[in-house]
């Protein structure tokens, strides 16, 4: 079981959800990669709720799917049922998403540093590594092609949120201040939502801060579980909005009635 | 100059390319550079891999954009000296422990790129062109990785100046796909069509051994011609290998295996009792038919939607 968020009658992964999907603007277009549950259930939410026309293309297979449940695999058959087309990955899929039709791409990785820069390739040096991890995947293609970025993470600790990522799988603002304007790219990491907070990054400096805190955790809280150093807020920072009972409802009942969302959760 | 009538052992032609797994297999040589089909855990040639494992093949590069199980089956063998991918997972099911353990050991080599940088270098290779330009992997350290080799590197356009990234030719040995259906002369299809990227590998490679779920009539291809994956003159072996996927998945016939998976990552954990566990239900039986009865296989992963086994 996941944790109960203190005084909001839900627990952290559906918590997490509903923040994804209020961060998702209407004319959101996303598709999903492997192990993304967490976005999954929050553009079916979003779909459910506030954004109706939202496009998914579900596993970057199926789009518009309507499953009847999100299934183990993100990137397998389960999720594209209901889909209006299937599509072909590099002539339908890899020409929207290098054409920059489709606007949204979330990741997550074992590493996430201050600039939204992503690793999933390897922990340590690259040719002798402490961990060989799964590899970026598409990663690195579709973080510089897509403008609208949304990352997450569900183990927010020092480990995870890094000073500089040990491989720069996935590109988010570089170096910071204009570095990713400066090599053509459009756009850049959004948000980043953890079990602790939500993240938004500065405008100008493009480092990470704490947009608003989950109930029950403090500033110190997440600083102490960050890698890299926080800005100490003038003013109380914001509280994660409570989700409300329709948004649960339709999240335990009728999109991920099977809790695949907590196969993120180890 | 060529003659016309010069005979060639060029096979491409022949009307029937129907040979056993064993024997189809048997025509991989050690070191060869192979184009593995699939997603993930999807649409795997499962079959073609465990045969490639029991007749103790070496050395082999596998070129696998996203891959799983069947890299991690290689890597357990020993078969394979270097992975040419994007990534390497078993998913929600974890890490691809003898895959990682493997690099970690240094005992695969792994060449790493990202999913579209190796699609953009299979379709140079395909096209034979020098390269073919993608934006994928600005500014990420997967471009450090080849500064040496220039196999993909970071130009400027001169009439733009946009940056792009350059995908060199991607040569590859044998592809291995499996499909729905096939006729003896190698014309093949994926129902309801293909999804994944198994087509950059067919036509990137000049030799192809097809698996296929049914072995069909020519007529059955003239009959729907606009459902035609594959031409017969892209492909070389036909192979019958029903339920040749499992325990990745063969949209729509069926859904990966969980249970499979499930038992695999769990006897990963302990290096001897995966030997044993590996070498009973993978690597000993002694045909496809036995692997899938002695695996539960067949029976179990012939639903579709099927993978709703959560916490």
């Amino acid at each position: 079981m996941t944790a109960s968020v203190p005084g909001y009658d839900c627990t952290i992964d559906e918590l997490m959800v509903v923040a994804f999907s209020r961060a998702l603007l209407p004319d959101t277009r996303a598709f999903n990669g492997a192990v993304s549950f967490i976005p999954a259930c929050a553009f079916m939410l979003a779909r459910a709720t506030h954004a109706p026309n939202l496009v998914w293309s579900a596993g970057s297979i199926g789009i518009d799917a309507a499953p009847k449940a999100i299934p183990e695999s993100t990137l397998s058959d389960g999720i594209w049922q209901g889909a209006t087309m299937l599509a072909n990955s590099p002539f339908d899929f890899w020409a929207h998403a290098q054409g920059a039709r489709y606007n949204t791409f979330s990741f997550r990785g074992a590493q996430i540093d201050r600039h939204g820069n992503v690793n999933n390739t390897v922990i340590g040096e690259y040719d002798a590594p402490k961990v060989r991890l799964a590899g970026g995947g598409g990663m690195a293609d579709l973080s510089v092609m897509i403008p609208r970025i949304m990352l997450w993470s569900t183990t927010h600790t020092p480990r995870t949120f890094v000073r500089q990522v040990d491989f720069r799988s996935g590109f988010g603002y570089g170096d910071g201040g204009n570095d990713r304007e400066s090599r053509g790219m459009r756009g850049g990491p959004v948000v980043c939502i953890t079990n602790l907070c939500v993240f938004g990054f500065d405008q100008n400096t493009k480092h990470m801060k704490i947009d608003s805190l989950h109930p029950g955790v403090s500033f110190e809280d997440v600083s102490t579980a960050t890698g890299f150093e926080l800005t100490t807020p003038s003013a109380p920072l914001p509280v994660t909005p409570r989700p409300t009972s329709t948004e649960l409802q339709l999240l335990r009942d009728v999109i991920d009635p099977h809790g695949a969302r907590r196969r993120e959760f180890s | 100059m060529i003659s016309p009538l010069q005979p060639s052992l060029d096979t491409t032609n022949s009307a029937n390319k129907v040979l056993s797994l064993s024997d189809a297999v048997a025509g991989i040589p050690d070191g060869a550079v192979i184009g593995l089909g699939g997603l993930s855990m999807n649409s795997a040639p499962m079959a073609v891999v465990r045969e490639i494992i029991r007749q103790g093949k070496k050395d082999l590069t596998m070129v696998a954009l996203v891959a799983g199980l069947p890299i991690d089956w290689l890597a357990a063998a020993g078969s394979i000296s270097r992975v040419v991918t994007g990534l390497v997972s078993l998913e929600g099911f974890g890490l691809a422990q003898h895959f990682r353990r493997g690099v970690e050991g240094r005992k695969i080599i792994i060449e790493e790129y990202s999913e579209h940088l190796l699609i953009c270098r299979l379709q140079a290779q395909a096209h034979g062109l020098p390269f073919v330009p993608t934006r994928a992997g600005l500014g990420t350290d997967v471009l450090r990785l080849h500064k040496d080799t220039g196999t993909v590197r970071e130009e400027v356009d001169p009439a733009t100046g946009e940056h792009y990234v350059a995908c060199t030719r991607l040569p590859i040995d044998i592809a291995l796909v499996h499909c729905h259906e096939a006729d003896q002369a190698g014309n093949a299809r994926v129902n309801p069509k293909l999804i994944w990227m198994d087509n950059e590998l067919v036509n990137a490679a000049p030799h192809t051994i097809i698996s296929t779920e049914a072995i069909v009539e020519t007529d059955a291809f003239r009959a729907e011609p606009w459902r035609t994956t594959y031409p017969r003159f892209m492909t070389n072996t036909v192979v019958h290998a029903p339920f040749g996927a499992l325990p990745t998945s063969m949209f729509p016939s069926y859904s990966h295996n969980s249970t499979f998976y499930e038992r695999y990552v769990a006897a990963s954990g302990d290096s001897k009792s995966f030997q044993t566990f590996f070498e009973r239900y993978v690597v000993a039986p002694a045909s496809w038919e036995e692997f899938l009865e002695l695996n539960d296989l067949a029976k179990a992963g012939t639903a579709m939607g099927s993978g709703h086994k959560n916490k």
